[in-house]
């Protein structure tokens, strides 16, 4: 009985709209005809409420969408935009919850680990009419491809960074060493530094509920030639690569970093850095302002430097670039506003704010910013260009963990279910041997990968 | 048995509550303490009590930006709506076993004490897709009906055991004045549990202010979450900010606390006249 | 006597009372409990709308999953821990209370402080105070010359899971502590004394006046208790999240992250059933004893 209700219910009440339109036709078409005429755009009013969610939780750029919003409701008055921001360690209980209880926003933010999920459970549709319109050819094709199905692009990137590693010059100048090009140089350099409580050689970070442990032994994996996950999609932790990266950090986790890192989240491991108390940390230029907020008088001793490599003559490392795309969900009643108002993030001016507000944290994804002077003029961005240059070099070759062949879902669950994180802790922790656990893990992932099909 | 035993006993006890109470109260006063402290003397001196430089940085920031304060208010608008159904329902029940089916009593007791038993985490699962059903997901509504799922039992439970303790023989005086059935439950036997209903407030509300579970898996956006939820996102903030943390924290439980201390006098008896017989 | 049956007997208006709460009971325990049941009997995901059935395929991958029974044995080492922690201290602190003629109200009111805080509060305040590197503790331990380096509470596999337990007990006794106060003070003065005139000794009081009144209450406090802790997921899941290394992996957690995690409701809810079924049977136990005990109370 229910739905037929409900749908003669819309159906009656659509014709009396359009009666009712017809009847007031007149008016209404003068009424319209004043708005559009004073902001002097559309013909067709946008109508309708979007929710957006985002993860930008803190400072700056949270006020920047905030005041786009703003903005976008002044010169829409017909829509209203509510926004949600979720802790990026939330977001992807969030949405899960959120689409198994039908509560998912318009338009949100995503990650491409996400994307490729988001896309195997069917929750969003695809942009290629918005990116066709704003110019496809504005951006650039590597984040495009993370986020396309079947020539589908689901995603449309929003800004990018890659992971470099940290380094604080002056520690380095006070012991005399040079910046370390190499995984061995690196662990005698960060041993040198190490100076507890005061400063820690390197921090490693293998809490669960985060994806640095994975992320750290991807590092290694990458730069040794191997993946995390093989070309058909499966996992792939007792290769040599993955093996001596294991073993690698645990190595240095026992030389130089707090005991209390086994439960580090990115956050955790990012404050120590902030505060001064790492000699080596590995993130994006998103440092730069986690650093200029905790420890200001740190900022002229930090810099970025590309991430250690097997041979200090191996070329330059493909390791992990993240492009943060903006998705727009299925269950979306009104795509045409969540549209029209990404549409509106990149007008120029108010896109450059965008990534303005963490300076040197997010280079554009439309490639004629990337070279507009409005950008590079940023004090930070200029006085940080040497890291700006190292991490938009890295940026052009990384791709997001697990995706080195193409979009894999499995590269969602390798990231977001904590089994490199829970490997490692069992071999710290319990002194489980290396291979074992790795074959463990490895195993683990696998049957969690079945699930997918 | 002599002075000198009893002077000893009492001096043992005077030392271990103190030590007790010291460790009882710490963490309050350690948090309120943090909450006033300097970005810089949050990490640089663990040790000192009392803020050198006290600021009220962090209230500022956590009201003004954060905007916690709509997270209490939907906190008190939720923990006080379960608590007054629950007492409506619960009393109810409670007067209708006791005068109607006593000789279910016991039995009903124990159903009660086995739905207790029913792990929140288990009933997750099928609120999340229920209240999903009936459209209440991400509403205060929602929330307020499956934090009924924990208080009614007890509720129930508890109040049996006061309205046990009313005399039949005043009802059926006001039976002969030719009060009905809910005049009487309402004039005369309601006044008489008075401090059970009490107890059942004071464990619903608490529970309801203080429930994390429910609100975590319901609730999505920040305008609508109670505290718990909202303070716990703050712990996956960009810049794991302590001080926010604790000014946060310090607003949430002194509702709490005073609430507490208010009412303490009334919750000592509630388990033992309710519960036992 | 007959009078007041007819009374009571009168007709169905008594199911109007109990109507509400029946529904609630219905809607909120019966039939979720139903549903869960059923779902653990098949392949229930979080996000895909696809169900099947598939029997008891859930209940072997999960008896046949040693992270099951890793989890299963610490939530019950937790429990015991806990319980007996809690009882200990709240018992003994009652005792305490009950004795001192002076300050009584004063410790009363300071000792059950613990028991207002919200649990995410527990979590943030304790994780702070113990922080490993700007916390209160490990840095005072430093200071006075305990220990040498600061100590990881959260990180050291031979603390964590006892630290965790330590909160448990900290926000657990003053519900233990008040209770068996309550009851301590119904014991009527005159059965000490008589016990006095009769020679008894201290604890041969204790023993049989003391104990043989509050222990009812304590065994209700216990029951209440096992199952709360038991089934608790938040205290364990804010402090620690289970880790690491599982060291504090409860059943609650292990549901948890089967089925917000990996998706997989109808695992998660096969964990559920299983741990309800394991609930019942100990609860029954505690009643047959309870029976017991008030029936020697009665005599």
């Amino acid at each position: 009985m229910r739905p037929i209700r409900g749908i003669v219910l819309a159906v009656v009440l659509s014709l009396l709209m359009g009666v009712l339109a017809a009847c007031s036709g007149a008016d209404n078409n003068n009424a319209q005809k004043d708005t559009s005429t004073s902001d002097g755009t559309n013909a067709t009013e946008l109508k309708g409420e979007i929710v957006m969610w985002h993860s930008f939780t803190q400072g700056g750029r949270n006020e920047v969408i905030k005041k786009a919003a703003a903005d976008f409701m002044v010169k829409h008055p017909g829509v209203k935009i509510t926004l949600e921001v979720f802790p990026w360690g939330d977001f992807y209980t969030k949405w899960t919850t959120g689409l198994a209880s039908g509560q998912v926003p318009d338009v949100s933010t995503a990650l491409p680990n996400h994307v490729v999920e988001m896309i195997d459970a069917d929750a969003i549709i695809p942009l290629n009419d918005l990116i066709d319109k704003m110019g496809r050819d504005r951006f650039y094709e590597a984040p495009l491809s993370e986020v396309t199905k079947d020539g589908q692009n689901y995603a449309i990137p929003l800004y990018s960074h890659a992971q470099v590693m940290w380094i604080r010059k002056d520690l380095l100048e006070k012991a005399n060493l040079p910046v370390p090009q190499t995984w061995d140089e690196l662990f005698e350099t960060a041993k040198a530094l190490h100076n507890p409580p005061e400063v820690f050689g390197l921090p490693v970070p293998m809490g669960t509920g985060d994806m640095m442990a994975t992320r750290f032994l991807n590092y290694y994996v990458r730069t040794a030639g191997d993946t995390l996950l093989t070309k058909d999609g499966k996992a792939n932790l007792t290769s040599k690569a993955a093996i001596d990266g294991i073993n690698y950090w645990v190595k240095m986790y026992k030389a130089v970093s707090p005991e209390s890192s086994i439960n580090f989240k990115v956050l955790d491991q990012a404050t120590l850095f902030y505060q001064g108390k790492s000699a080596f940390d590995f993130n994006s230029g998103f440092h730069i302002g986690g650093v200029a907020a905790n420890s200001p008088e740190l900022l002229d001793v930090i810099d970025a430097a590309p991430i250690p490599r097997m041979n200090a003559n191996d070329p330059l490392p493909a390791v992990e670039t993240s492009n943060t795309p903006l998705v727009v969900w299925k269950e979306s009643k009104h795509p045409e506003v969540a549209k029209a108002f990404i549409e509106f993030l990149y007008e120029k001016d108010r896109y450059i704010e965008f990534l303005h507000s963490v300076p040197a944290g997010m280079l554009p994804a439309v490639k004629e910013i990337s070279t507009d002077t409005a950008f590079l003029s940023e004090p930070t961005i200029k006085k940080f260009s040497h890291a700006v240059e190292v991490i938009s070099e890295a940026v052009g070759v990384g791709t997001a963990v697990g995706m080195e062949y193409g979009p894999a879902p499995q590269s969602g669950l390798l990231t977001t279910q904590n089994v490199i994180e829970e490997m490692f802790q069992e071999i710290v922790l319990k002194n489980t041997p290396v291979e074992a656990a790795a074959g463990a893990a490895e195993k683990k992932l696998n049957d969690l990968f079945e699930g997918l099909e | 048995m002599g002075m000198k035993r009893r002077w000893l006993g009492n001096s043992v006890s005077y030392i271990y509550l103190t030590i007790l109470a010291a460790v009882a109260t710490f963490p309050l006063l350690w948090i309120i303490s943090s909450s006033f402290k300097s970005p810089g003397e949050m990490v640089g001196s663990p040790l000192s009590f009392f803020p050198k430089e006290p600021t009220l940085l962090y209230y500022d920031r956590v009201l003004n930006v954060l905007n916690f304060d709509v997270n209490i208010v939907n906190s008190i608008i939720v923990a006080l709506s379960a608590t007054f159904i629950s007492i409506v329902i619960s009393a109810l029940a409670a007067y209708g076993i006791v005068r109607f089916f006593p000789r279910v009593g016991k039995v009903m007791t124990r159903v009660l004490i086995t739905t207790y038993l029913f792990p929140p985490i288990l009933l997750a699962i099928p609120y999340s897709i229920l209240i999903t059903k009936v459209q209440l997901a991400n509403s205060l509504v929602g929330l307020v009906i499956t934090y009924l799922s924990f208080s009614i039992p007890y509720a129930v439970w508890l109040m049996i055991g006061f309205f046990r303790t009313v005399p039949l023989e005043i009802e059926e005086a006001a039976r002969v004045d030719g009060a009905n059935k809910l005049m009487v439950f309402y004039r005369i036997a309601l006044p008489v549990v008075a401090p059970g209903i009490v107890a059942v407030a004071v464990y619903t509300f608490i529970n309801a202010w203080n429930e994390f579970l429910f609100s975590l898996i319901l609730i999505n956006s920040t305008g609508k979450m109670p505290v718990s939820v909202a303070l716990y996102s703050l712990t996956g903030a960009e810049i794991l900010d302590w001080g926010e943390m604790m000014a946060a924290s310090v607003l949430v439980i002194l509702p709490s606390v005073i609430f507490f201390l208010i009412i303490q006098n009334k919750i000592a008896g509630g388990l033992t006249q309710g519960s036992v017989k | 006597m007959k009078r007041y049956r007819r009374l009571l007997q009168t007709n169905a208006t008594g199911m109007y009372f109990i109507l509400p709460a029946i529904l609630v009971v219905v809607l909120l325990l019966i039939y979720p409990i139903l549903s869960s049941l059923y779902f653990s009997f098949t392949t229930k995901h979080l996000i895909r709308p696809q169900v099947k059935f598939i029997g008891f395929e859930n209940y072997i991958s999960i008896l046949t999953n040693p992270d099951f029974y890793v989890a299963f044995a610490n939530s019950i080492k937790w429990t015991i821990v806990s319980i007996t922690g809690q009882l200990l201290v709240g018992f003994t602190a009652a005792l305490a209370l009950n004795r001192i003629p002076k300050l009584k109200g004063l410790y009363r009111t300071l000792l059950i402080i613990p028991w207002a805080f919200p649990v995410i509060v527990i979590a943030i305040s304790w994780k702070w105070i113990l922080n490993g590197v700007s916390g209160f503790i490990p840095n005072i331990l430093v200071n006075i010359g305990a220990t040498d380096e600061l100590v990881q509470f959260f990180a050291n596999p031979d603390l964590v899971f006892w630290t965790v337990v330590a909160v448990n007990i900290w926000f657990g006794a003053p519900l233990f502590m008040v209770n068996v106060l309550s009851a301590l003070q119904t014991i009527p003065a005159e059965q000490y004394e008589a016990a006095q005139i009769d020679g008894a000794s201290s604890f041969q009081s204790f023993w049989h006046i003391t104990l043989r009144h509050v222990r009812v209450v304590i065994g209700l406090l216990l029951v209440l208790r096992t199952i709360w802790i038991f089934n608790n997921f938040e205290l364990v899941y804010l402090l620690t999240g289970g880790g690491p290394a599982d060291l504090t992996m409860t059943l609650p957690i292990f549901a948890y992250n089967t089925g917000w995690g990996l998706k997989q409701l109808g695992v998660a809810s096969a964990i559920t059933v299983l741990l309800l079924i394991f609930l019942l049977c100990v609860c029954f136990l505690y009643f047959k004893l309870l029976d017991k005990w008030e029936k020697e109370d009665e005599m």
